[in-house]
């Protein structure tokens, strides 16, 4: 008898603050009455800044930069996370999950293969794409 | 019984929000510190004949053969060839700010960042691939450090970003070019630390420095200073409960809307930085605008390195937090007048009565005047001199570097302490570079044979 209740009321409790969210008060600002849908929360964007964000972000990725992907999806992990809020931002922090994920694997794979095959795999061609060599033949390494 | 009470419903005390606000500036100092050091000590295991040529030695090359006088004026002419520089290219800075080329300043320091990233980053990755023998190959490489440099840019420049990922780079741009600086020779590197922090004092206070000046157009057009600065997260955005927040955004943007025509700009300062929108007070606002990154490319013509160094650049974090903010509100008009706020440079916290119900709690803590709901910021210059100190101090010992910090950070603290008592724009670097050059001097010359003499007879320590 007495257990139960306090778990009733703590759920109760919980139940109200879930995610802070303003949605109580419906202000314009939010299309989707979502909640803040970058990780910076309301320090971040808007919905509508999000949308050409995500997409430029996405666009500018498939310039050799899955770095670009990788920050796409930290800055829109709510959106990520959530799979049925901010649909128009969806598609964009998704690919860039897929592409960053691929571009990934591709690079640690012939990453791996190199320092693990080393001579052995690659020959003497192997000597000179490694990087120190490679420094030490152009000089960078003297301060310029 | 269940407690129902958590603390994140309650209030933040003084003590929490003023902590917070002093942690979240303090930690990335301390993380800058601690990895230049890192940097340091792994390179620099063997000789440290390694030394650059650039405007700071411009005067005089400094050799271990020379006598301690021939060092000692060699230095002196060193570091004020170095302070001069300075003050042209931030006389300069004014001059194209005051003719409105913004344009041309901001793509000018993401340029100046982008080398910084890529060939300064690229520099001491290979020296550590060097050290350590990665078996990397030049196109992973490559590509690792294009993505990085490009992303870096895009961060600290041109779009928003993540706050994370935003302060990581400026943290990574500080690091690097407070690396490059401790490979000066030694006795230059001191003279130049403390005649930047002399130079420092008198830019900001002084009437005619370059950095008031500075500060005092922006303010007068209501413009935003494009500077590398780093600023902390506002406290109490997070801690509130966001309805109130949004609430407490809504007044004030109504407030400001009424207020908007017979305001000045500091006025404006006030209102908006009532509700954190950026800073309260900008420590030593532009100082590293005269940041010199000498030589980047070790030749460069002097204009160019000195404006790249100028690492007052483009803070886009501000202006980007207060345009998330706007970005919720239907004005346009918004942008125009906010953009000071980013820096909060001269904050003006005499609370008007009008003011006075737009910020209840902030009054409070505007008191004290540190951060009520703004951030704290610092320019990236401190961040480098800083690490400057604690790199060379590495150099010689660790008991130094543990001086050295602590003195930093209470020199750091000092100066919070004063910007929460003056509330404007205050040089940082004096304080801390003037006990932490006392406490090396200090460490090495006495507390080192105190030191020594009880671990070898195995007394203490």
């Amino acid at each position: 008898m007495e257990p139960p209740q306090p778990q009733v009321q703590v759920q109760v409790q919980r139940d109200n603050n879930p995610n802070p969210n303003p949605n109580p008060n419906p202000s314009p600002i939010r299309s989707t009455g979502g909640i803040w849908p970058t990780i910076d929360g309301p320090l971040g964007l808007s919905e509508e800044e999000s949308v050409s964000y995500a997409r430029r972000f996405y666009k500018f990725g498939f310039a050799l930069l899955p770095l670009l992907w990788a920050v796409n999806c930290f800055y829109f992990w709510p959106v990520l996370r959530q799979s049925r809020s901010f649909p128009r931002i969806r598609p964009y922090v998704v690919g860039s999950a897929v592409g960053f994920a691929v571009f990934s694997t591709l690079i640690c794979t012939w990453a791996l293969t190199f320092s693990l095959g080393g001579e052995r795999l690659f020959g003497p061609v192997w000597d000179q794409l490694v990087m120190y060599n490679l420094a030490d033949r152009l000089g960078l390494t003297a301060w310029s | 019984m269940a407690q129902r009470q958590t603390p994140s419903t309650q209030t933040p005390t003084l003590l929490d929000s003023l902590g917070e606000e002093i942690v979240r500036i303090v930690a990335p100092v301390s993380i800058c510190m601690f990895l230049v050091v890192i940097l340091v000590s792994v390179l620099n295991s063997g000789d440290s004949s390694f030394s650059v040529s650039s405007i700071a030695t411009i005067a005089y090359t400094e050799t271990t053969s020379d006598s301690s006088w021939d060092k000692f004026v060699g230095a002196l002419l060193n570091s004020l060839a170095f302070v001069v520089v300075v003050t042209v290219a931030t006389f300069l800075l004014v001059l194209l700010f005051y003719f409105r080329c913004t344009g041309f300043l901001k793509i000018y320091m993401g340029f100046s960042a982008f080398v910084i990233l890529g060939f300064l980053g690229g520099e001491v990755l290979i020296f550590l691939i060097q050290h350590f023998s990665t078996p990397i190959d030049c196109f992973t490489f490559l590509l690792l450090l294009c993505n990085f440099a490009v992303v870096g840019v895009m961060a600290v420049f041109m779009s928003k970003m993540p706050i994370l990922v935003t302060q990581s780079y400026l943290v990574v741009i500080g690091i690097l070019v407070a690396y490059w600086f401790t490979m000066l020779p030694e006795w230059t590197t001191w003279a130049m630390l403390v005649a930047m922090a002399l130079y420092d004092l008198a830019a900001v206070l002084l009437p005619i420095g370059p950095l008031r000046l500075l500060v005092e157009l922006a303010i007068s057009r209501n413009e935003e200073i494009p500077a590398l600065v780093y600023e902390a997260r506002p406290v109490n955005v997070e801690n509130l409960d966001p309805r109130v927040a949004v609430a407490r955004r809504r007044l004030w943007r109504d407030r400001r809307a009424t207020e908007n025509s017979n305001l000045r700009g500091d006025a404006n300062v006030n209102v908006d930085n009532a509700l954190g929108l950026g800073a309260n007070a900008e420590l030593n606002h532009g100082s590293d605008s005269n940041r010199n990154d000498p030589s980047l490319a070790g030749e460069g013509a002097v204009l160019d390195s000195n404006l790249s160094s100028s690492t007052s650049y483009g803070t886009y974090s501000d202006r980007n937090l207060v345009r998330a903010e706007e970005g919720r509100v239907q004005e346009t008009d918004s942008e125009v007048t906010t953009p000071l706020i980013g820096h909060g440079v001269n904050v003006r916290m005499h609370s008007r009565p009008e003011d006075a119900d737009a910020s209840d709690e902030n009054l409070m803590l505007e008191g004290i005047g540190l951060g009520s709901s703004g951030a704290i910021k610092l320019g990236l210059g401190d961040f480098i001199f800083y690490s400057v100190l604690v790199g060379r101090a590495a150099m010689y010992d660790f008991m130094t570097v543990y001086a050295c910090y602590l003195a930093i950070i209470a020199g750091l603290g000092i100066t919070l302490m004063l910007l929460a008592l003056y509330q404007k724009a205050l040089p940082a670097l004096p304080v801390s570079v003037a006990l932490g050059v006392l406490f090396y001097f200090l460490t090495r010359l006495l507390l080192e044979v105190f030191v020594v003499q009880c671990s070898m007879n195995l007394l203490m320590f």
